[in-house]
């Protein structure tokens, strides 16, 4: 009786060992910062079965069944990598919005890191220079405006992300109810001894459409079909949809609620929904935080450095940047606390005409903050992120469409003739695969004696 | 819900490919650039931030270098005058010591020796571009002026502190010494010899002229010996400069392998991707319905 | 070390330029093939590949010790035209190779999926068709 389920289960476990052996061949995209997809495990499970006219009996099964079963299976993959692509081209439609604050356009934080290290070489030869000191200041508050800029940008797709789960909510709920809507229907035909197939077509439609917008599970029973998010809140169920509500939180972002009003937001995976909550949960955050904690930690330590010398009047240095007195908001509130160039501590020993104290000021550019790294060195390790994510993103982008391209293409050619010749291509197309993940490892590990990126300059 | 099994995924998938590669070989070519956003190669982009600021730096710090030695060479230059004009007063005080003066001689030796003093106290009051050079650190102050109380009639009132400037990463240069050192130092006292010798050749008294022309001539031996660490400065700033132009073409070369696009291959790949892309649009415009070919403003 | 000559160097080096843009051009005709659900294309590919990337392998490693060799011809010796293409025509390589990486995960899983379904019903094949399954008993969470 069991024989349905257990073989897929067999089957599953099968599966599962085999993909943790694929995984090993590539390891870079699966660190990519795409919503759930190294998290989502493959599962089945066992239901009960019922008393219908229309229960397997164990032992056999028809060609035509099995077509039938392989169409589903393939629709349900069909389902799971819609979610999945919508989830990375959301993610990777923000990222090429974030990936350009980070770009080189004369205005960034590494082309003002530049022009405020060079004023201060220049201050070293003419340090009682007029000229020199406001270069040095002006230069100053280019480069903390940077920082607000960057700060600004990255807000400002959290920002957009946060609208896109309201707005994505409002469509979740106007799908989950028409669909809801049409399993009615459907009960009351089939109840009727009439076919609700057409009607089971527009629903499958829009349940499609649903996978667009968050990941879903979707069970099918006598009693109907239930729909659940990937987590297990509930949807739909049979011909009663639950609704979705989203209220601020304390963060001052949407927080997403179930029915019942718990708070689902960080367990919400796949669709433009995951997508938009992984950019603006995760994402947004942890550049920000790292950004934060590099202006906080260079202006506290280029105000020490102007603590260590004098100005042009003879007084000790006093603070050049202004940072809130926490991490948090340094990068968007980083300014320039003086404005008056003479203030420049340049001098170790009072007098006007000293440039001992530029060395110290220099050095707060060239030593390693508390976090670990120089100033450039830190930005540089988040251009490099911001770089991968945006890349990944794209990457799976690309391959997840002809993934879907292929099981389309799949779902629409006709089933073999024999189960034997079937599995046999399968078995064809596994080997190709494997075949392929080997060359997939070799080209990764191939170095090339050209590959000279340059070592990096110790700044 | 089944799939209608037509093409028109897989053509729209080929055209979205293929026009996306146009676009890329068409930015290459226009900015030159093989990498214009992180994505386009993440290590690359992050490697630039350091040889952006690097290539900064080694700018400013051949400027630098152009900058001090010419204030090293103008300090240098104007002790070059000072031996000069001491080398001239201990010629006129050997004159003066040779007893064959009368008093009228002997006066003019010193109105002498009193304008080479002034010229001398004009050198080490020597300024370039708005700093005194022999001031020590305190450059924007005049290193001596004049003092009726002081025995050489001359106060100092710059500091015995040195600027060192930056000329490289791990590299500064000292670019001056302070005027206390070179002219007013204890044990070879520039304006006090010269001062002593004036009041020497006023009063007639020889061995006094001849004990402060000795003191001149051991002031010009040790101001000889001041100017070189000029010297060494203005070798080192040299070298430096040499070094500076090779790390330029080595930043410049590392940006370029980094970034840049090869301007032959950047030309073939966009002349490539025009060629691909005219013939998946033709493909497409075989296949694909009118309606969507109107759509997409296919020429069909 | 053995030491070889300027123009054996190069020509080898023109070698691992061609084999860079051949193999980027079989993962393009392999990921195209598994879009379309085309096996044979693939396996041709495939082999293709596999061909390919063991000259690569064996090149790379012959070109690194010819280059480390100081009684050859110096590196600066190379035209730099040629090096920039070779280094332009391996990144393009691995980044096509990252795709490639991703769509065979994602392919195979689905493969391994429909593999196991027919392992499942091996020996138990019933001719002539059976009642209409849409509302199956069983489901599968992915």
């Amino acid at each position: 009786m069991g024989g349905l389920n257990t073989s897929l289960l067999i089957g599953m476990q099968a599966l599962e060992a085999t993909q943790g052996a694929l995984n090993a061949t590539s390891n870079n995209i699966a660190n990519a910062n795409t919503t759930g997809y190294t998290r989502e495990v493959v599962q089945l499970s066992e239901n009960p079965m019922t008393d219908s006219g229309n229960e397997i009996t164990g032992g056999g099964v028809s060609m035509d069944g099995l077509q039938s079963i392989r169409d589903e299976l393939l629709n349900l993959q069909i389902q799971k990598q819609t979610s999945l692509q919508s989830s990375v081209d959301t993610q990777s439609s923000s990222l090429q919005q974030i990936q350009s604050y980070f770009t080189s356009n004369g205005e960034d934080i590494a082309s003002e890191l530049t022009a405020f290290s060079s004023s201060l070489t220049q201050l070293s030869a003419t340090p009682s220079n007029a000229a020199a000191q406001q270069s040095v200041l002006v230069s100053g508050q280019n480069l903390a405006r940077s920082f607000n800029t960057t700060a600004q940008g990255l807000m400002s797709s959290q920002s957009e992300a946060d609208g896109q789960v309201t707005q994505t909510v409002a469509q979740i709920n106007s799908l989950t109810k028409q669909i809801a809507q049409l399993n009615g229907e459907v009960s009351q035909l089939t109840a009727s001894g009439q076919n609700g197939g057409t009607i089971e077509d527009q629903r499958d439609a829009l349940v499609q459409q649903l996978s667009s917008l968050t990941g879903i599970s979707v069970t099918q029973s006598d009693g109907g079909e239930t729909i659940t998010t990937a987590n297990g809140s509930a949807l739909v169920m049979g011909s009663q949809s639950f609704s979705l509500q989203t209220t601020t939180g304390s963060d001052g972002m949407k927080h997403v609620l179930d029915s019942n009003g718990n708070d689902i937001t960080s367990s919400i995976q796949g669709g433009q929904l995951g997508g938009a909550i992984q950019i603006r949960d995760q994402v947004v955050p942890g550049l920000l935080s790292q950004l934060n904690t590099l202006a906080s930690q260079f202006a506290t330590a280029f105000n020490a450095a102007q603590a260590q010398g004098y100005d042009s009047n003879g007084k000790a240095g006093q603070d050049f940047f202004t940072v809130p007195a926490g991490t948090a908001g340094s990068a968007a509130g980083i300014s320039v606390a003086i404005s008056d160039p003479s203030l420049i501590a340049a001098s170790s020993d009072g007098s006007a005409g000293s440039n001992g104290n530029v060395a110290n000021l220099s050095a707060a550019l060239t030593t390693a903050l508390p976090s670990g790294q120089t100033p450039a060195a830190t930005y540089s390790s988040m251009v490099f992120q911001v770089g991968t994510d945006a890349s990944n993103a794209s990457t799976q982008s690309t391959a997840i469409a002809q993934n879907l391209l292929q099981l389309t293409n799949q779902q629409s050619s006709a089933s073999g003739v024999s189960i034997d010749e079937e599995t046999t291509n399968l078995i064809r197309f596994q080997t190709a695969y494997e075949a392929a993940a080997r060359i997939v490892s070799t080209i990764q590990q191939l170095s090339t004696v050209t590959l000279d990126m340059g070592s990096t300059q110790s700044y | 819900m089944r799939v209608n099994p037509s093409m028109v995924p897989d053509i729209l998938a080929d055209m979205q490919q293929s026009q996306a590669a146009l676009n890329v070989a068409l930015q290459q070519v226009a900015t030159g650039k093989s990498v214009n956003v992180p994505s386009d190669n993440p290590a690359a982009s992050a490697n630039m931030v350091a040889n952006t600021i690097e290539t900064g730096q080694v700018d400013q710090y051949t400027q630098n270098v152009t900058t001090t030695l010419s204030s090293v060479q103008t300090a240098d230059s104007a002790l070059g005058s000072v031996v000069s004009s001491l080398t001239q007063a201990v010629s006129l005080g050997t004159e003066g010591a040779n007893g064959t003066n009368n008093s009228s001689d002997l006066q003019a030796l010193a109105q002498q020796v009193q304008g080479i003093l002034t010229s001398v106290v004009a050198d080490a009051n020597t300024s370039y571009q708005g700093s005194y050079l022999f001031a020590g650190t305190a450059s924007t102050t005049v290193p001596y002026t004049a003092d009726s109380s002081s025995a050489s009639g001359y106060t100092y009132n710059g500091n015995n502190d040195t600027n060192s400037v930056a000329v490289g990463d791990h590299l500064s240069v000292q670019v001056s010494l302070p005027g206390s050192q070179i002219f007013s130092n204890s044990s070879a006292d520039v304006l006090g010899s010269l001062s002593s010798l004036v009041s020497a050749l006023q009063s007639g008294n020889t061995s006094d002229i001849s004990s402060a022309t000795n003191a001149i001539s051991n002031a010009l031996n040790y101001v000889s010996q001041q100017r070189v660490t000029y010297g060494n400065a203005e070798s080192q700033l040299n070298s430096q400069e040499t070094y500076l132009q090779q790390e330029t073409v080595s930043l410049t070369s590392q940006a370029t392998s980094l970034t840049g696009a090869d301007e032959a291959q950047a030309a073939t790949a966009l002349s490539q991707a025009e060629t691909d892309n005219s013939a998946v649009m033709a493909a497409a415009a075989k296949v694909l319905p009118d309606t969507l070919l109107s759509y997409l403003a296919i020429p069909s | 070390m053995i030491a070889i000559g300027v123009q054996e160097r190069n020509g080898k080096l023109e070698e691992h330029l061609q084999l860079l843009r051949s193999l980027a051009q079989e993962l393009e005709r392999a990921m195209l093939a598994i879009s379309r659900n085309s096996l044979s294309e693939l396996e041709d590919s495939v082999a293709n590949q596999q061909a390919l990337s063991a000259r690569l392998v064996e090149l790379a490693d012959d070109v690194s010790a010819q280059l480390q060799d100081r009684t050859a011809a110096s590196p600066s010796l190379i035209d730099k035209h040629f090096m920039e293409q070779i280094r332009s025509a391996f990144s393009t390589l691995q980044a096509l190779n990252q795709r490639y990486s991703a769509l065979l995960q994602h392919s195979s899983r689905s493969v391994e999926l429909l593999v196991a379904l027919f392992n499942s019903f091996r020996g138990q094949f019933q001719e002539g068709s059976g009642p209409r399954l849409k509302h199956q008993t069983w489901s599968c969470q992915i």
